[in-house]
This record gives C-alpha cells, sequence and structure tokens, in this order.
C-alpha cells in the first residue's frame, strides 16, 4: 500500500526521533558501565510516550486497523516505562537492588509522564479505564453531560416540593439522589480496585521472593512484567471473588441503572413536550406485535393438527353416514320381509 | 541470590527489539487488509426472522448417518467454530465424514427486545432441529451445544428429546454457583429487572466491557504487550487481527432472554437446583436419556470446569462421557491442540452410538 505524503513525512518524523532517543540512550547506558550516572528517568520516559503517540498517528487513517493500535498503545505505553524504568535502575545500581527496591521502581514505572495522576500507583484501576467500549464509555459521558446540573440538584435535595410542579421537583431530587448515590457506589468500587492494586504488589514481592533461587531468576523486563502480571491477577481475582466485591459490584450496577432509569424518564418527558414517540411506547408496541407473533406462530404450527383433526373427522361422518345409510335400508329389508309375512 | 537479574545490555536489547518491531509493524500493520474469517462454503438451508441456519460443505460426501446441528451462544458470532483454514472444528468434522449444520442467531436488535427463552428454545431452536431432520431425511440429529448454545441444548434435550439422537456439550456451564465462577459471582448481586428494564436490549459493548474486567490486566495489557512480538509476521499478525474481530464482533442480547438466564441460570441455579420453566415446561436433567458428551476446558474462565464437570450427576441418562481439554475457553476451538483432538474425540463417540 502506498503512503501518503502526509504519512511519509509522519513515518520519517518518527523514525528521526525514535533514532535520537536510541542513540541518547544508548549513550547513557554506556556511560553509566564506564562509572558515569544513569539517564534521567523522567525526561526518558517522557520520550517514550511522545515517539509511541507519534507512532500510533501512523494509522490515523486506516480505521479497520486503529483500535487494535489504539489497544497496543495503551498496554505498550505501561510496558515501555516499565522497561525504561528498570533497565534505568539496573544500569545505575548494577543490579544489586533488593526485592522491595525492585518492587517500588514497578510501582513508580506505572506513574509514567501524561498518565492520569487519579491512577497513581494503582495499574489495575488504569487497566480497568483502559478498556475500550461504548458501552463502557457511554455512561461516563452521560455522566459528563449532567455533571453541570449535579451541583444544583444537590441544592435541591432537602427542599419541599410544592405547587403545580411538584412533581417535576420531586423527579429532581430522586435523579439527584440517585447520582450521589452511583458516586457513592463508585467510590466503594475504586477503594476495592486499589486495595486489588495493593494486594498485587505484595504477592509480586512474594513471587519475586520465590525467584531468589539460583536457575529461577528474572533475566528480562518481560519476565519480570509477567510476573507482575500474575500477582496483579491473582490479587484482582482473590478480591473479586469476595463476598464485599459481589455486594459492592451489585450495589455500583444497579445505582448505575437507576441513574439511567431517571434521565431516560427526563428524555421522554421532552419527547412528549414535543409530541415524540417515548421509548415506553415502542416497547410497548414492540411487546404487543411480539405476542401477536407469538400467537400466529402457534396456530400456524397448530394447523396441521388441526386439519389431520378435521380429516379424521370428515372420515368418521363418512363412515357413520354409511352405516346409517346401511341400516336405513337395512330396516325396508326387514319390512318387506314382514310384509311377505 | 536477587531474583532479578537484569543484565543492562540485555534490557538494552529487548527495547531495541520492541522498537524495531514497532518499525516493521507500520509496514504489515497496513498491509494487512480488513480480515476475513470461514474457511469452509456453506448454504443456508433454513431462516426464520434473524436466524439462520447453514449446512457447511465438505469435499466429500458425508458418511455419518445422523447430522450434527451445532447451537452456538448467543453471546458471540458462530464463526469461531469455522475461523480460518488451519483452525476450523466444523472443517475437521466434515474431514472425518461427519454433516455439519450450524445456527447463527444473528443479531438482535429492537424488534427482538421481548424474545424469550421460550422462544429461543421451544421455538427457533426447535423449529431449526425440525428444519436439520428434514433436510437431512432423518428422524432423529445430533444436538452440538456450545457454552450458552449448551445449556440451550440441554434445555432442549430435557424437553423435546424425542427429536435427538445424541447430545454433545462443550464448555457449558450447569452448576453456575462454583466459588470460582466470577460472572456468576458478579450477578448475583444485580438487580437483573432494574437492568434489563432499563436498558432494553443489553448493548454488546457492556458485555464486553464485563467480559475483559474477568482478567483486565492479561485481556487488556499483556495481550496487546504480546502482541509486539508479532509485529513484523502478517500471517501472526492476521491471525490475531481475525481473533480480535471475534472478540469483539458480539451481537447486543435480547433484554428478555437476558433476564430470564441471568435470573434463573446464574442467580438461581436452577438447571442443577430444579424449578426450572420455560415455556410453561418443566426442565429436568433427569429427563436426558440420550447418550451424552461433556467435554469442557481446564484453563476456561469464562466457564470453569467445576462448572461443567458435575453435568454427569444430573443427567438421568446411562451413557454419559466426559472430556476434559486441556485449554482455554477459546482454545478448545482454534489451538492446535485442539484441531488435533477435539473432532475426531466426537466423532469417535457418535460413530460408537450411530452404528
Amino acid at each position: 500500500m502506498a503512503k501518503s505524503p502526509d504519512t511519509s513525512r509522519a513515518f520519517n518524523d518518527w523514525q528521526a526521533m525514535s533514532q535520537r532517543y536510541w542513540d541518547a540512550w544508548n549513550d547513557a547506558t554506556r556511560k553509566a558501565f564506564d562509572g558515569a550516572a544513569a539517564p534521567a528517568a523522567g525526561a526518558a520516559s517522557a520520550s517514550w510516550q511522545q515517539g509511541l503517540e507519534q507512532w500510533s498517528r501512523l494509522f490515523g487513517q486506516q480505521p479497520a486497523q486503529n483500535e487494535v493500535v489504539e489497544r497496543l498503545l495503551n498496554g505498550a505505553k505501561s510496558y515501555f516505562a516499565l522497561m525504561q524504568s528498570f533497565a534505568a535502575k539496573s544500569v545505575g545500581e548494577a543490579g544489586k537492588l533488593d526485592t522491595q527496591a525492585w518492587t517500588d521502581t514497578l510501582r513508580e514505572s506505572f506513574n509514567f509522564p501524561g498518565a492520569d495522576a487519579a491512577l497513581f500507583d494503582n495499574p489495575l484501576a488504569r487497566a480497568l479505564r483502559e478498556i475500550a467500549g461504548q458501552g463502557a464509555k457511554g455512561f461516563e459521558q452521560m455522566m459528563e453531560s449532567v455533571a453541570p446540573f449535579t451541583q444544583e440538584l444537590r441544592g435541591m435535595l432537602g427542599m419541599p416540593a410544592f405547587g403545580y410542579l411538584r412533581e417535576h421537583q420531586e423527579h429532581y431530587q430522586k435523579l439527584a439522589q440517585a447520582m450521589l448515590d452511583y458516586q457513592e457506589q463508585t467510590n466503594r468500587y475504586n477503594a476495592l480496585i486499589a486495595r486489588a492494586s495493593h494486594r498485587g504488589f505484595e504477592l509480586f514481592e512474594d513471587k519475586l521472593a520465590e525467584r531468589g533461587e539460583p536457575g529461577r531468576q528474572v533475566e528480562s523486563v518481560r519476565a519480570l512484567y509477567d510476573l507482575w502480571v500474575d500477582a496483579a491477577e491473582e490479587a484482582y481475582a482473590e478480591i473479586a471473588l469476595s463476598p464485599e466485591f459481589r455486594e459492592v459490584y451489585g450495589a455500583l450496577v444497579n445505582a448505575q441503572m437507576r441513574v439511567r432509569q431517571h434521565v431516560q424518564q427526563e428524555v421522554e418527558r421532552v419527547a412528549i413536550d414535543l409530541g415524540m414517540p417515548t421509548r415506553t411506547e415502542i416497547d410497548s408496541i414492540g411487546k404487543r406485535l411480539h405476542e401477536t407473533r407469538r400467537e400466529l406462530k402457534r396456530q400456524a404450527e397448530a394447523a396441521p393438527d388441526l386439519a389431520a383433526e378435521v380429516a379424521a373427522l370428515r372420515a368418521e361422518v363418512e363412515k357413520l353416514k354409511q352405516a346409517s345409510g346401511a341400516s336405513k335400508k337395512a330396516p325396508a329389508k326387514r319390512a318387506s320381509k314382514s310384509n311377505k309375512g | 541470590m536477587e531474583p532479578i537479574r537484569i543484565d543492562p545490555a540485555r534490557a538494552l536489547d529487548e527495547a531495541l527489539r520492541a522498537q524495531q518491531k514497532l518499525a516493521a509493524s507500520v509496514r504489515t500493520l497496513r498491509e494487512v487488509e480488513d480480515v476475513d474469517y470461514g474457511a469452509t462454503s456453506k448454504e443456508a438451508i433454513y431462516s426464520e426472522d434473524k436466524v439462520v441456519v447453514y449446512r457447511y460443505k465438505g469435499k466429500n460426501k458425508p458418511t455419518a448417518k445422523a447430522p450434527i446441528l451445532i447451537c452456538y451462544a448467543l453471546v458471540n458470532r458462530p464463526y469461531m467454530v469455522d475461523l480460518q483454514d488451519d483452525r476450523s472444528l466444523v472443517k475437521n468434522l466434515l474431514a472425518l465424514g461427519e454433516d455439519v449444520y450450524l445456527i447463527d442467531w444473528g443479531y438482535p436488535d429492537g424488534a427482538d427486545r421481548w424474545v424469550t427463552l421460550d422462544d429461543y428454545i421451544n421455538g427457533y431452536l426447535r423449529r431449526c432441529v425440525d428444519a436439520v431432520a428434514k433436510h437431512a431425511g432423518v428422524k432423529k440429529i445430533n444436538l452440538l451445544g456450545i457454552c450458552q448454545g449448551g445449556a440451550f441444548s440441554l434445555c432442549f434435550a430435557a424437553t423435546h428429546q424425542d427429536k435427538l439422537q445424541n447430545l454433545i456439550t462443550m464448555v457449558t456451564p450447569v452448576d453456575f454457583h462454583t466459588p470460582d465462577n466470577m460472572l456468576s459471582h458478579w450477578t448475583r448481586g444485580m438487580d437483573v429487572d432494574l437492568f434489563v428494564d432499563t436498558l432494553g436490549n443489553v448493548p454488546a459493548d457492556l458485555m464486553n466491557w464485563c467480559y475483559l474486567t474477568l482478567k483486565p490486566v492479561r485481556l487488556n495489557q499483556q495481550k496487546y504487550i504480546a502482541m509486539l512480538d508479532i509485529l513484523d509476521n502478517k500471517a501472526e499478525l492476521e491471525n490475531f487481527l481475525r481473533m480480535e474481530k471475534w472478540i469483539f464482533d458480539s451481537p447486543d442480547q435480547a433484554g428478555e432472554a437476558f433476564r430470564e438466564f441471568i435470573r434463573d441460570f446464574y442467580q438461581g441455579n436452577k438447571l442443577i437446583k430444579g424449578g426450572l420453566q420455560i415455556g410453561g415446561r418443566d426442565v429436568s436433567l433427569k429427563n436426558i436419556t440420550i447418550p451424552v458428551l461433556n467435554i469442557f476446558a481446564e484453563q476456561d474462565h469464562l466457564v470453569p470446569p467445576s462448572a461443567s464437570r458435575p453435568l454427569g450427576e444430573h443427567v438421568g441418562t446411562k451413557d454419559y462421557t466426559q472430556l476434559a481439554f486441556k485449554g482455554g475457553h477459546i482454545g478448545i476451538y482454534v489451538s492446535g491442540r485442539a484441531q488435533r483432538e477435539v473432532p475426531p474425540a466426537i466423532h469417535g463417540w457418535l460413530a460408537e452410538r450411530t452404528r
């Protein structure tokens, strides 16, 4: 496939930037071997992120691969930051770090430049947030769009409703209450995820401790990353299978549904004002239509049986007719006999 | 001894390799067009609403006496059983002489909001079974249910056994309340009535999000980091993208059927606890007396083996066979081991029962 001039330029820029970065890092590594200081992790990893972003833009006009590129980019950012951080540490400390120090390095590597500060030290929460999909994004976007009203709604919560707008006011109060509840459940859920992240680092330390034996040592960044993933997933599973998580997860889902339902009701109210059909009405029509189709199917499937039954009845009637005809003839014969007699 | 011995030169080498792969991907990702799926030609033999039954065409005429109808889950697309030429359960079954049909449930939309489990099992599935029997010129067929489709097949066999010769279930949940079943664990605190009344049909993206959160780091990060390794290999990249396409090519779920499935199966565990009714019919696994082959995957994170294994204790048949496959929920169709082990196991088991 031929590259467009824009793409070629972007590709060349990206290559040049990568090359500069690698050259610089290579030099720094060599210097470190010679006893000089290791490269500053912060500045270097900022280049990492820029490089990856630029790389991902090379696929901007190829929708088929865009989603995969985005997912790869999200994963690679964390991994490259980890690689950078570990390589720098291993250069600087000549591999003489203890388990705790390595764990701290791992923890720091998730807090790379450009990452959401709210997710620092919480890679599980980041992994969850990075899951793309409109199903997940849709609700966040909905919450963002109604956020400006939330503050106003809070103020209305305790006010008594009266007058001809009483129903509207009560509805807004319920919506505000639902939003606050959703926020509370989200906080509880996030707290559990943070606990799982923390537990993940504990398990990582345990797993590292097991690798102290000869032949079991971790010798590559990828192996180290994979070990951390094992620990993180194990910790997440521990939390996610707990009774507490079940309760919080259910409460979060239910709270979200209540907010959605209140917003839908509000949208329906507006639709009615504008003379437009509502979802409730469409659902109602759909339900009736579905029931009618089921009944029609049932009747159509019963039809062959009905036809067979009618045919059997006809045959029976025919037999009866024949028998009746025969019996009519028989008395006549008897009568003639009696006449004779 | 320190647990980590990362040689700086090796770390640098790893990083350089990753960078080279990224550079190569600029070419390979551009060369890869929209990946296609489906290795085997097929013809539609029956359709109703969005449901289509296909018959696959092998190179040779089938030698099996009764056809196999594959009943897939509603939550993903069924082409996983015929993903590509070297990863196809269907192709391998055909090569062994089986006559293979498949139900494609389609993509439900607003018109399917009120479709119930009764509609799916006593309606669509029953008519699909009849259509296959008629097309093949037989009175009874073999039903192969996969995942949720396996649960449907169990319900169908329990209520319409006269239409079936043998039943095969693959990665099928039976006991929904085992302690390692994360999906079930999460659904049990949910108000499913509120959920369906609010959403109507359940969006596919929401379902996908739920599946990805079962293993958030492995499925959403580690997998794509592993993708770095194959960025310079077009064929492997195509395989990866094909699988990605399947994973995220998910239909929305018809609201009413979803409500019933969550309530009666995930929350109520009625398939084994009893009391399950579909369309006014009692569904008891004890009514299944035809031969049953139950295949499950030992590393399945969606349907843990503990959820599938108990089937033998609950069905009425005396002819029950169980096969534990070394692999995961998807690997059971697409891995190299699956191609070697699963189709011959199914074929051999059926052959012994249809002489």
